[in-house]
């Protein structure tokens, strides 16, 4: 049994009149002492997935099992206790308290769960020498480099010993010099009795990696002969939120853009008429797609790559349009 | 959670000290106001225990009023004098008048009293009365031993001065001779406005009615109700204001700590928690400033023409009511608190 796992993990919320999915049916497994990697780009769902592994989300559906124990399940005090003593949380704006010096930023989650203060002192300048940050504990983050600030970040997740520490992007807003420091620091973090799970876009950080989890799949062939699709009237092509690698370009027929709202009604965007090409953005950003597409009547498209679109049409509007660039499905 | 306050507290000084000082100042004002209102009592109760009587014999159907008493004959003295239960009787007038001082008109509240009777006033400076001309003024009156005015053209010098003596808000007394005040007043006539005994008389003449000193405190001080009432108005709008300032600097910095919020309750803090941080903060501001507006407020009463005497009491309803204050103050942040969604620190 591994020591982490995600089965068919789903998150479905509403935003503004429209539901969004950025997890749908996320598996994967992870074991102690390992350093995992979630890679992605921005709007993946890798917060996402850190908030639930954190316990600050509930997932729509899926389950996600740490040592035995559904997260999902727990609730109330238990659910507090996994929160702060099951998982340490690096967030990727830092959060430090602005009104505390580093020693009381590690501090503060142990004072919030009534340990005594010269006990938490003890145990912060114990986690800021680790971090190699002792002659700092006095400084406020207004004081600190962002590196620095990290690190007080990575002491303060630390601060119960918490065998599953999440690191959402912990080298955003770092200079070079200072993620490599931060990354030696979780590498060095994750060793048998805990789990370290990093997020982020930089594919570089999989180097150091144990596991891997690409939230965004590369597709296993970036460029392939364009694909003849025949849709009968009402056929859908893609759902919103669905993965895509193609382009497609009306032959014949026309296909309607639209979006589910939140209360189950549809929001018409567009309708593509032959000639013109739509689902562009999806394939080349590596996103969901953002609508639904639904064959108006009888209607023969071309599916290409990216690279085989930009081959087949090399100049904008050469020749063909896309009525739905501004939005990009 | 206290620790994390008291630190955020010294993080923001600069606005938690503005908020201080503003809501200080209203503090001080309803402490002034309470003052104000109590300085009416004090002002009628030396004016008139200060006479020195233990009842007051007046004209039946009069007011009641110290300085609206309906003149009665001076002769009703003699058998005020004569009543049973009767030590000593001395008549007395008391009626406000307009006092020519240089070239100015000021209020004034005329005391005529018999020499050496009933009604002396205790001199600070100088000496009392002793003939017509002479007067004893409040130091409010602005005039020192020597220095003249007049009153419906009968010049007075003053030859000694008392303190704390005035009624309706501020109006110096000027005590002078019976005489020279039935002369002011009454054109010469022989009347006055009520005979003070010591002693309480068991029976008197129809058309006299006697009245305890506390009975023409009340009735006199009734005479000042709208400007209590609205004295106590503007107390209780001054509390509201201060409320409102505790209470926006409070919500205000709720709003700038949402992520802090955020961050608090990922890491295990309570909605309760944060809530008793919150309302630590408003409580300790609204005591300090309680503490600035009673500093204030002792350097502050000079500045009305009229006495203010704070009492003691207001000083400890001030504290309760800056706890209250800031407790409510508090609750206007605490939605903002519950509702924070700690996942929102993952926010970047």
């Amino acid at each position: 049994m591994a020591e982490l796992e995600v089965r068919d993990l789903t998150v479905e919320f509403t935003s503004g009149d429209y539901v969004v999915r950025p997890l749908s049916g996320l598996s994967f497994d992870a074991d102690d002492g390992e350093l995992v990697v979630v890679l992605g780009p921005s709007g993946c769902g890798k917060t996402t997935l850190l908030s639930c592994l954190s316990g600050l989300l509930t997932p729509t559906s899926g389950s996600i099992s740490f040592r035995g124990v559904d997260v999902g399940s727990l609730s109330g005090p238990a659910l507090g206790d996994y929160r702060r003593y099951t998982v340490g949380v690096v967030f990727q704006a830092f959060n430090l308290i602005r009104s505390l010096s580093a020693r009381g930023n590690v501090m503060s989650p142990l004072r919030l769960a009534k340990v005594p203060r010269r006990t938490a002192m003890a145990r912060a300048d114990e986690l800021l020498e680790i971090v190699g940050l002792s002659e700092r504990a006095g400084h406020k983050p207004a004081e600190m480099s962002g590196g620095q600030q990290q690190r007080v970040a990575i002491a303060r997740a630390l601060a119960h010993d918490p065998p599953l520490i999440v690191a959402d992007e912990p080298t955003a807003h770092l200079d070079y010099i200072q993620v490599e420091g931060v990354l030696r620091l979780l590498r060095s973090l994750s060793s048998p009795g805990r789990l370290v799970l990093v997020s982020t876009h930089d594919d570089r950080i999989t180097n150091i990696a144990d596991r891997v989890i690409e939230l965004a799949p590369q597709f296993a062939v970036a460029d392939r002969d364009p694909e003849e699709v025949a849709l009968a009237a009402g056929q859908i092509l893609f759902k919103q939120g669905d993965r895509g690698d193609l382009v497609y370009l009306v032959e014949e027929g026309e296909i309607e853009i639209f979006q589910v709202k939140a209360d189950g009604s549809e929001e018409h965007l567009a309708v593509i008429g032959a000639g013109n090409y739509f689902g562009e953005l999806g394939p080349m950003l590596n996103l969901p797609r953002s609508a639904w597409a639904r064959a108006k009547g009888p209607s023969r498209l071309t599916g290409y790559t990216v690279r085989a679109f930009r081959r087949r049409f090399p100049a904008p509007g050469a020749g063909v349009q896309s009525p739905v660039a501004p939005l990009g499905v | 959670m206290l620790a994390i306050t008291l630190h955020d507290l010294r993080f923001r000084a600069r606005q938690f000290l503005i908020a201080i000082v503003g809501a200080g100042l209203v503090f001080a004002m309803t402490l002034l106001l309470s003052g104000l209102a109590a300085g009416f009592g004090v002002e009628v109760d030396q004016t008139v225990t200060g006479m020195g009587s233990q009842a007051w014999v007046v004209a039946q159907g009069s007011s009641g009023r110290v300085a609206a008493l309906s003149p009665l004959p001076a002769f009703a003295e003699f058998p005020v004098t004569s009543a049973p239960g009767v030590q000593r009787a001395d008549p007395v007038i008391v009626v406000p008048q307009a006092a020519t001082v240089g070239h100015q008109l000021k209020s004034i509240v005329l005391v005529g009293y018999r020499s050496g009777g009933l009604g002396v006033p205790p001199v600070l400076t100088g000496r009392p009365v002793q003939a017509d001309g002479e007067a004893v003024v409040d130091a409010r009156l602005g005039l020192g031993v020597g220095q003249q005015f007049s009153v419906s053209g009968h010049a007075l010098t003053v030859v000694g001065t008392v303190n704390g003596r005035t009624l309706l808000g501020g109006i110096a007394d000027a005590y002078v001779t019976l005489g020279e005040a039935q002369a002011i007043v009454f054109e010469g006539r022989p009347l006055v406005s009520a005979i003070l005994t010591t002693g309480v008389p068991r029976a008197l003449p129809a058309g006299l009615t006697v009245m305890s000193n506390a009975q023409v405190e009340n009735r006199s001080l009734a005479q000042m109700s709208s400007a209590s009432s609205s004295i106590d108005n503007s107390r209780s709008f001054m509390w509201i204001i201060a409320a409102v300032i505790v209470a926006a600097l409070v919500y205000v910095t709720a709003l700038e700590r949402t992520r802090d919020f955020a961050v608090m309750k990922a890491l295990g803090a309570s909605s309760g928690a944060l809530f008793l941080g919150l309302a630590t903060q408003a409580v300790l501001v609204a005591l300090a400033a309680a503490a600035i507006g009673a500093l204030l407020s002792t350097f502050m009463s000079g500045i009305f023409a009229q006495p203010v005497d704070i009492p003691s009491s207001a000083f400890i309803v001030l504290s309760v009511s800056a706890l209250v204050v800031g407790l409510l103050a508090s609750l206007v942040a605490l939605r903002r608190a519950i509702s924070v969604d700690p996942a929102m620190a993952f926010a970047g």
